[in-house]
């Protein structure tokens, strides 16, 4: 197979995926938002860190697109395609994992923190933890690009 | 004291307010503010004054206020309001100019001619709504409608009307309009100057303040509990205050009560005293205090944060350019700050006025680490990285990030260790200062197994050559890792028991690796916002620092979404990186602020 098409495929998994899970969290993220927005307008400023690290997870995919574009003229074997595919399965798998972690523990937190203020600092990490997720992949992702 | 009761039952009695006296507070209140509503006053902006504080029981207090709520001259003043507004409506409506009337005089008592004034006027507006003068395209539709049926002329019959009532009758309505205004002026006059408005008000406010204070010393009685002769109750008391207080309730009850002071048992929970921050502080104040506030006796991050957390943001957002406009727009939002009212502008304005320090606190960090990784409106090359130095294998500074990433990285990990030592460090203060001494040796332990990690690190040149950890470093290994975690260990085990120990030294090891890699991402959201504004630097074809006069628009509008999009992922980023990687060392935000009894 072509090591250009091969290298475009890891690019559109790297941006397409994690917009996907970007996409997911804040819409849960953002619903269960708004709805408390209504009871308690004062929490909403420190409850809006859920669909941030929402969006920061689009972000990632971002990077990793980015730099994948940018060595797109150094790949000429299948070894440098192949890993360019891979650094953006990697990145897409990651950010999916931890979407679907800040989407559930995300609308939760928020539902929880409405119901009893004071719980917040320890129900946090339920979704910091998920968000480091996407970071682990991210790293390994970048580690694979700079081999290439 | 109230959680003894079932244990002390028979005996002791909670104290009890009669709800009657709650409701006729809050009656009171709600009256006292209406009443300065009518006179078109908000209390919150008269001068507060002390108001002497009574021993008089609360229900004589109250009867006496609404004795004197009673005889102000409220009343009459409202209804002069109502009536000039009412009057000042129609006129507008009529469109009538204003011009000279004659002097008037009110030839009867003033109850009196206020009233002639309103059946006066009700009359003039049921004459005016009847003959068109107000709504004159009501008027014309009647008309139509009583043509159609009695096929009379429609334009006879409108030039008829519009000659008798509307041009014939308007002069006098409006004449007469004008000089009601006048009388009801001079009604208010002659009110004020009998009882002298400005007292009124001063009474309102200090009745106001009576029933308040009323108010709230009822509401604390709810928590006393008594019995036959005796009431007794809690409260805490700041140290320094001990003995003050003490004398208080003594003068106050005259000798006839006993004071003891119990200090909290070890494991109760103490509310903490906050001390308020400089104006500066107080947008770090509430990242910290969202999250959650110190325990008694804690050290208070706050002013260690305002250092801190600019360092981060500046690293993630490293840019000189856009440092500069963070800085430029704190300086406006603070100087807008003092002549706009906080409470008069919506919620994401006041977010942004309280911070206006805090964004020249980023911006000047920003700017920074914008030398230190030469950025400007991105990677321009107008800039070059200057070098800060080299500890081992770690640069600082001196390196473009999207060129050299892995130098960020280890960059990044530099910082998030040494964050992370100075909140281990805090944790360290904190158990000391509970006189948990033998809790302190744990976060020592932690420090140095931090750090020795990071040295095993760096010496074996990252952990890809971690089979080497084992074979020629295993001495190392040993003093470096296993060593401090036995420690900890066995500090805990001897402190909380085996099991606890063997979980709390798993859970170090484990975030001590986690926490770390967690600060990688001040290189990934680094290199994000690089990488961002580089896009545009090649939209806009910027080349080796030279921006071309046609490049600044786009720039411009790359900046604006950069410094939106990215200032607020980098923001959340940095707030993540200090509530979880750096609070979860020493600040558990779970204390109670200290909030004393007083009269607002």
């Amino acid at each position: 197979m072509d090591p250009i098409f091969i290298s475009l495929m890891g690019i559109a998994l790297a941006i397409g995926v994690p917009i996907i899970s970007a996409a997911i969290t804040i819409i849960t993220c953002g619903s269960a938002l708004a709805g408390v927005g209504t009871e308690k307008p004062e929490l909403l400023s420190k409850l809006i860190i859920t669909v941030v690290l929402g969006e920061a997870l689009a972000i990632y995919g971002l990077l990793i697109a980015f730099m994948l574009l940018s060595k797109l003229s150094d790949i000429t074997t299948m070894e440098a395609a192949n890993k360019a595919l891979i650094s953006g399965v990697i990145i897409a798998v990651a950010t999916i994992s931890a979407g679907a972690g800040i989407s559930y523990n995300g609308s939760s937190l928020i539902g929880a923190t409405a119901e009893r203020p004071e719980t917040f600092s320890s129900n946090v990490i339920g979704v910091v933890l998920s968000e480091a997720l996407a970071i682990y992949g991210l790293l390994i992702a970048f580690m694979i690009i700079g081999q290439i | 004291m109230r959680d003894k009761l079932e244990e002390w039952n028979g005996i002791l009695a909670s104290q009890v307010v009669s709800t009657e006296v709650l409701t006729k507070c809050s009656d009171l209140l709600s009256k006292i503010d209406a009443s300065f509503e009518n006179l078109g006053l908000k209390h919150e902006e008269l001068p507060s004054k002390e108001v002497p504080i009574t021993k008089d029981p609360i229900e004589e207090v109250l009867a006496k206020v609404e004795q004197n709520l009673a005889e102000l001259p409220v009343e009459a003043i409202t209804k002069c309001s109502a009536l000039t507004s009412r009057i000042t409506q129609l006129i507008e409506i009529l469109g009538v100019k204003p011009e000279e009337t004659k002097e008037v005089i009110l030839k009867k008592p003033v109850e009196e001619s206020l009233a002639e004034i309103e059946y006066e006027l009700s009359e003039i507006e049921k004459t005016a709504e009847t003959t068109g003068l107000i709504d004159r395209q009501a008027m014309v539709d009647r008309i139509k409608t009583v043509a159609a049926r009695e096929e009379i002329d429609v334009h006879k019959k409108l030039a008829e009307f519009a000659r008798v009532h509307i041009l014939e009758g308007k002069p006098f309505f409006a004449k007469r309009l004008l000089t009601l205004k006048k009388l009801v002026e001079k009604a208010r006059e002659s009110i004020e100057a009998e009882t002298k408005l400005g007292k009124t008000y001063e009474s309102l406010l200090t009745l106001r303040k009576i029933v308040e204070i009323e108010k709230q010393v009822a509401e604390e009685q709810k928590k006393f509990v008594r019995s036959a002769k005796t009431i007794y109750f809690e409260a805490w008391v700041p140290e320094y205050n001990v003995k003050e207080a003490t004398e208080r309730i003594m003068q106050v009850t005259g000798g006839t009560s006993i004071v003891t002071d119990e200090p909290p048992a070890p494991d109760e929970k103490v509310p903490a005293i906050l001390k308020p921050v400089p104006s500066y502080l107080i947008a770090f104040e509430k990242l910290v205090y969202s999250f959650g506030f110190p325990s008694s006796g804690d050290i208070n991050p706050i002013r260690v944060l305002a250092i801190t957390f600019p360092i981060l943001f500046g690293i993630m957002f490293a840019d000189v350019g856009q440092g500069a406009i963070f800085v430029i727009m704190g300086i406006i939002l603070t100087l807008l700050r003092r002549r706009v009212k906080l409470e008069e502008v919506g919620d994401i304005i006041q977010y942004l006025l309280i911070s206006g320090e805090m964004f020249v606190f980023l911006g000047i960090s920003a700017i920074f680490f914008g030398f230190v990784f030469g950025e400007f409106f991105g990677p321009s090359g107008l800039i070059h990285p200057i070098s800060l130095g080299k500890i081992g294998p770690f640069y600082i500074g001196g390196f473009e990030p999207t060129h050299e990433p892995m130098k960020m990285l280890k960059f990044a990990i530099l910082v998030g260790a040494i964050h992370i030592s100075l909140g281990l460090v805090f944790r360290f203060i904190n158990e000391i200062r509970h006189k948990h001494y033998k809790l302190s040796p744990i976060p020592i332990c932690w420090l140095w197994l931090l750090i020795g990690s990071l040295y095993m690190w760096a010496y074996w040149r990252g952990i890809s050559n971690i089979s080497k950890w084992f074979a020629d470093g295993s001495l190392m290994l040993a003093g470096l890792i296993i060593l401090p975690l036995a420690l900890i260990l066995v500090f805990t085990g001897i402190a909380e028991g085996f099991m606890e120990g063997v979980g709390f030294s798993v859970e170090v090891f484990a975030e001590t690796l986690s926490h770390s890699m967690s600060y990688s991402r001040l290189m990934a959201l680094g290199l994000i916002h690089s990488a961002m504004n580089y896009l545009f630097l090649v939209l806009a074809g910027v080349e080796h620092g030279h921006f071309p006069l046609e490049s600044i628009p786009l720039i411009a509008i790359g900046t604006i979404l950069v410094m939106i999009i990215e200032g607020l992922v980098v923001f959340v980023h940095t707030l993540r990186l200090h509530w979880v990687e750096w609070f979860s060392k020493f600040h558990t935000g779970e204390g109670i602020p200290f909030k004393p009894f007083k009269h607002t």
